[in-house]
């Protein structure tokens, strides 16, 4: 299974990994980052009060109904109907479909410029990988702040409206700094999640670290010791990584038991 | 129906409907708050007395009736404006004269307490900070907390945490204070703090309404006493009239249990 020589012969191409190791690190980054971005806005969507039809739930002389019909379409939102649709659809599908999706339908027509991040990884693949990327986590990002924010105890709000704060200067001041305590631990483990999951990019060449195995394996008929060094370095990006999220998770909650 | 000139909030044939009207937390209920008022809600659990008072500052939203609150209806969505126009009805400007303390206190955890009672008045009211700070303190001497400013809610018991509530409340000035349950989760040998804070605000004059179980406080602070059962106000009258002359079996038959 594995020799000495083989090792030797994989050495050779021992630039491929190390691209493909700062491949998937940016690509990661960059998917948490506009991933984030995705899911605040996915989350205020989820959360928003936006009721168009909201007029309807009113009889004449501006009561709320009882029920019926009405009530139920003056409830609709619509912001949170699609946010949720969204949601559900990517989290329903496998990722390696979402990238196919992206990479040849969706910009499959799209003349990507043709240029080599870092002088090495080629854009026009780089690009539709962390577009798919970031749909999909933004989606599972999305369902954490959520969380986050409706795991804030509902007396928290009511005793800010209570004292005639506005929703939004509630939102601003008293649920979304206690809900980011919650939030912060699970978006960066998401970070550790998306550096697996990127993996599946080197199908549409994007060059990470899946894509210098296959690569190192044609030129060498090699694939155990490739795998072995890719493995190593998943590992070696992963296991710290949570390690270091765990620790400060502890100290954070130690600080609200204070 | 004559208007009384002392009149604060005056409640009118209020509703609150749930699932589709199959449970009615409030049934009809009418009844004048006068300023100065310190009306004690008594009844047994599941009566309506939390969906009364969380419906006068709009906490719910009432199904009918109606609650004039200075002048206007704050269960009409749509209000004459002082040009006669009809604007929406600013339910925080109408809040924010009404303070309201919870049973489980509902201090802001991730704030100091000094930072907590300036909050409001500084978003809300835009009073500038050091005189907001400088208000907060006075208020915190009054109930002895002044030294525990700049300590966080967690840090405090659970009376302290009361106690802290309702000055925050204070804070904003507001006309009306409700209190809904506000002794219920604390340890025994801290309820008589809190009433006591309770008691010298009643005595300032202050309009409450408040939903307790304390009888001795309804009976000595109280100058008014309603008892409610399953949604509806069934008997209402001096604390003397409700304790010693109860006229309902319903009544009778509460404060045969709860004396
Ligand atoms: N969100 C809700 N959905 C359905 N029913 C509700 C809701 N809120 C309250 N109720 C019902 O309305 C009734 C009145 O409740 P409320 O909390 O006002 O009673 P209470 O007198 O404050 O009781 P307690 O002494 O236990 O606090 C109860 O039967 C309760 O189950
Ligand atoms: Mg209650």
């Amino acid at each position: 299974m594995f020799t000495a020589a083989g090792f030797a012969k994989t050495w050779e191409y021992v630039s491929l990994f190390k691209e493909g190791l700062i491949c998937t690190v940016s690509m990661s980054f960059l998917t948490v980052v506009f991933g984030f971005v995705l899911a605040l806005m996915l989350a205020i969507m989820r959360l928003s009060n936006f009721r168009p039809f909201r007029a309807l739930g009113l009889t004449k002389d501006g009561r709320l109904r009882d029920g019926g019909p009405l009530l139920a379409l003056s409830r609709f939102n619509p912001l949170d109907f699609l946010a949720t649709a969204y949601v559900e659809i990517l989290r329903s599908t496998p990722v390696m479909v979402q990238v196919f999706v992206i990479y040849y339908v969706v910009l499959g027509n799209v003349d990507l410029p043709n240029f080599k991040l870092f002088g090495m990884i080629r854009f026009d693949r780089f690009f539709p990988g962390v577009v798919a990327l970031s749909m999909n986590s933004g989606a599972y990002l999305c369902e954490i702040i959520r969380a986050g924010i409706q795991s804030i105890d509902g007396g928290q709000s009511e005793a800010a409206r209570s004292l005639g704060l506005s929703s939004t200067q509630t939102m601003r001041h008293i649920i979304l700094p206690q809900a980011i305590r919650n939030i912060l631990p699970p978006i960066a483990n998401e970070f550790v999640v998306i550096i697996k999951e990127s993996s599946v990019c080197w199908t549409i060449g994007v060059q990470e670290i899946m894509y210098a195995v296959s690569a190192t394996k044609g030129a060498t008929y090699r694939i155990a010791e490739p795998l072995v060094i890719a493995t190593l370095l998943y590992f070696c990006l992963c296991f710290p990584t949570s390690k270091i999220i765990a620790y400060f998770e502890r100290r954070m909650s130690r600080g609200s038991k204070r | 129906m004559a208007a009384n000139a002392n009149s604060l909030i005056r409640v009118t044939d209020l509703k609150k409907h749930y699932n589709k009207g199959a449970i009615k937390a409030l049934d009809g209920v009418t009844v004048d708050i006068n300023r100065g008022d310190v009306m004690v809600v008594i009844g047994p659990s599941g009566s309506g007395k939390s969906t009364f008072l969380r419906s006068l500052n709009l906490m719910e939203e009432p199904t009918d009736g109606s609650i004039v609150f200075g002048g206007v209806d704050i269960t009409k969505k749509k209000v004459m404006n002082d040009e006669g126009k009809m604007v929406k009805l600013d339910i925080d400007l109408h809040r924010r004269k009404m303070g309201m303390v919870f049973q489980h206190f509902n201090l802001f955890p991730h704030m100091t307490i000094l930072e907590n009672m300036t909050l409001a008045p500084i978003q809300v009211k835009h009073v500038p900070k050091a005189e907001a700070e400088e208000k907060a303190l006075a208020l915190l001497d009054r109930v002895g907390l002044k030294d525990r400013a700049n300590a966080y809610p967690i840090q405090l018991s659970g009376g302290q945490k009361q106690r802290v509530a309702i000055v925050r409340a204070l804070a904003m000035e507001p006309e009306v204070m409700l209190f809904d349950e506000p002794t219920s989760a604390l340890d025994p040998e801290m309820v008589g703090e809190v009433l006591d804070v309770m008691k010298e605000l009643a005595h300032e004059g202050m309009t409450m309404v408040v939903v307790t179980h304390e009888m001795g406080f309804a009976r000595e602070v109280g100058n008014r006493v309603l008892f409610m059962a399953d949604g509806k106000l069934v008997e209402e009258g001096s604390p003397e009239e409700i304790f010693d002359h109860p006229q309902h079996h319903r009544l009778q038959d509460f404060l045969s249990k709860v004396l």
